[in-house]
């Protein structure tokens, strides 16, 4: 065992390059501001009390945390019953299905975003569509419905697989032995597959509510420049403003609000030793 | 710990083979060869760091074919992204930005001294941006392309006597609501502002920009405004808005696929911009650089980039020629100069942070 236990050393130092440095730098950003010509920075929360003193920031952060919620609900919400139809199916099938939705996210995220904005335009796929049966065009870019039905569609993959996951490798005499005792299937579904696939469910909210809250593109792309979320204002401040000590700062804001909001996913989850990680 | 230089070497190695596929042959057919590019120039690959779509058809494969080397082309969406790149050590031997960040490059000692006997078609160069305030005698950039800003506007919806009277006001006139695009930059949408209240756009005066804020922020809470940056050349090809916030060249291009759309040029003043070519103090290749600058400007390239992308050409006799042509009733084309309230943006980075901070709170404001 000890002579394995040298070969991690390499995966080690990557981490701590790659990961470990970078979080500690932002934690520096956060912290600091340009100095003056004796100190390079210097200390100061005030890159915090910036954010939380500005009522547009605030609501810039509270409309980005209820678009990831609607958006992790809707997953929920549409992708259990696709998953669980996936995972009632035999074995061919599954591995079918499950190649669907896996294929799209192999083609650029960028450029998926992108083919929606040719469906949703104003003269675009779905207006010609309805324009056939004699409907007036329906304005749907740049609006709330674009930018959600562009994250669903983007992050739903993530939240049918853990799902799928945890359902294919349920245990199916459990289900017997509850209509042995006479449960119906309603019954059974309730008080056995759900909360079997529970763990599945949880680390699926955690996968799309994770990138759902930080996205920036999405919104950009299907929201116009006026759908400003809180990944738009960290990028403004390290792209446009330059201001990389305000941007880490709300970087930092959002990995702690994520952070809560996995500690709390993880407190709901009751058996830890049926964590539906594995894929 | 010897199993782990094991890895290392076997990394190392892995990332030379990829690198030596990366290396390939140009493919020359006239004269010029690979072999002597590199005699000449020290190297055959030029690195260009420019705007999408900014660029003729032709002009990269001719100047490859010409010259017997290599264009690596990347490509930038607004001078910021370019310059944050530049900084974190990328390296380029052509850039291509406008003419505030000429200004910030040259004052950082980013950019090398052009060496103008090596660019003789500088000769060509068009009347309108020559002695520019950021670079006067050519020092460090050549311009590429120039132009304003203005207004382009369905003249089947909008009256063009309504736009002549209000100006940019018209952008907080709720009779048009709903039918706006609007430039997403910080920059142009306060330029905007300072003009309609009567400002200069360099103005930094905290009064004025508290005023051009409030513009702002009164046409973003009344107009339902959508920004956009080039995503605007489509949606008003296609006649999706009324009335645009748009680059002269892009509404040339604008005007020449819809016959419904009409240029405004905004008589309370815009801002001149040009891109101009400058090569990066830390060019690997700055002979080659120089080579390109060149070819640039010679008539063809010019002619090819100017009729293919709608901008203003930098050069005097495709401007002339276009100007007659292609674009003779195309009102976009070529840029209004000597206009007194006309301003060449100034680089003032206390002012632009100060800006981009106000400009994503007017767009988050709802």
């Amino acid at each position: 065992m000890r002579q394995f236990r040298s070969m991690i050393y390499p995966y080690v130092v990557w981490l701590a390059i790659m990961v470990v440095v970078p979080m500690l730098l932002i934690l520096l950003y956060a912290f600091t501001k340009e100095g003056n010509s004796v100190t390079t920075f210097r200390f100061t929360l005030e890159n915090f009390t910036r954010f939380f003193s500005d009522a547009v920031f605030l609501d810039v952060l509270k409309r980005s945390l209820i678009i990831a919620i609607v958006t992790t609900i809707l997953c929920v919400l549409l992708g259990y019953p696709i998953a669980y139809a996936i995972a009632s199916g035999p074995e061919k099938s599954r591995m079918f299905w499950i190649l669907m939705i896996t294929m799209p996210t192999w083609i650029n995220m960028l450029v998926r975003t992108y083919a929606w904005v040719g469906i949703l335009q104003d003269d675009g796929l779905l207006n010609k569509l309805f324009g056939l049966f004699g409907l007036e065009p329906v304005k749907m870019m740049y609006t709330t419905f674009a930018v959600v039905l562009g994250m669903v569609y983007n992050f739903i993959p993530f939240m049918i697989l853990q799902i799928h996951a945890s359902l294919a490798k349920m245990d199916k005499s459990l289900l017997e032995a509850a209509s042995d005792l006479g449960a119906n299937r309603w019954q059974s579904f309730l008080r056995v597959t759900l909360p079997l696939s529970l763990p599945g469910v949880l680390s699926g909210i955690t996968l799309v509510f994770l990138p759902a809250v930080s996205s920036f593109f999405i919104p950009k792309l299907l929201g116009g420049g006026q759908y400003v979320l809180i990944g738009n204002v960290i990028e403004t401040q390290f792209l446009t403003s330059g201001d990389w000590n305000f941007g880490s700062a709300i970087s930092l804001i959002m990995a702690i609000i994520i952070m809560l909001s996995m500690y709390f996913t993880r407190k709901v989850d009751t058996d830890p030793s049926a964590n539906g990680r594995s894929e | 710990m010897k199993k782990g230089i094991a890895m290392t070497l076997a990394g190392v190695l892995l990332v030379a083979g990829l690198a030596g596929c990366g290396s390939s042959q140009s493919g020359a057919d006239n004269g010029a060869t690979a072999e002597s590019a590199i005699e000449k120039y020290g190297s055959d690959t030029l690195k260009l760091y420019n705007w999408g779509e900014y660029m003729g058809e032709n002009v990269i494969s001719n100047f490859e074919k010409e010259f017997g080397v290599k264009v690596i082309t990347e490509y930038f969406d607004s001078n910021e992204t370019m310059y944050t790149k530049l900084q974190a050590g990328d390296a380029y031997d052509v850039l291509v930005p406008s003419d505030y960040m000429i200004e910030r490059l040259i004052s950082e000692n980013m950019l090398q001294e052009l060496d103008l006997s090596l660019i003789p078609n500088l000769s060509n160069l068009a009347e309108g941006v020559k002695n520019l305030p950021y670079d006067p005698e050519n020092t460090y950039s050549v311009p590429y392309f120039w132009g304003n800003v203005g207004l382009v506007y369905n003249h089947n919806n909008v009256d063009p006597a309504v736009i002549e009277e209000q100006g940019y006001e018209i952008l907080r006139n709720t009779d048009y609501k709903g039918t706006i695009y609007v430039y997403d930059s910080e920059r142009d949408s306060f330029m905007m502002a300072f003009k309609a209240l009567g400002y200069s756009m360099n103005t930094d005066d905290p009064a004025q920009i508290e005023e051009a804020y409030q513009w702002l922020l009164d046409m973003n809470n009344t107009m339902e405004p959508v920004y956009v940056t080039d995503e605007v050349i489509d949606g008003m090809i296609n006649g999706t808005k009324d009335i645009a916030v748009v680059y002269s060249g892009d509404a040339t291009t604008i005007l020449s696929e819809n016959p419904d759309m009409s240029f405004w040029m905004p008589s309370e003043g815009t801002n001149l911009w040009s891109d101009a070519m400058v090569i990066p103090a830390n060019a690997p290749n700055p002979k080659l650089a120089h080579e390109f600058i060149n070819y640039i400007l010679t008539y063809e390239a010019s002619l090819d980039n100017s009729e293919y992308v709608g901008y203003a050409s930098s050069n005097q006799e495709v401007l002339d020629e276009l100007s007659t042509t292609t674009f003779a009733d195309n009102e976009a084309y070529l840029p209004r100069t000597g206009y007194e309230k006309d301003e060449v943006f100034v680089d003032n980075q206390v002012l632009k942070k100060q800006l981009s901070e106000l400009w994503i709170k007017v767009k988050a404001t709802k």
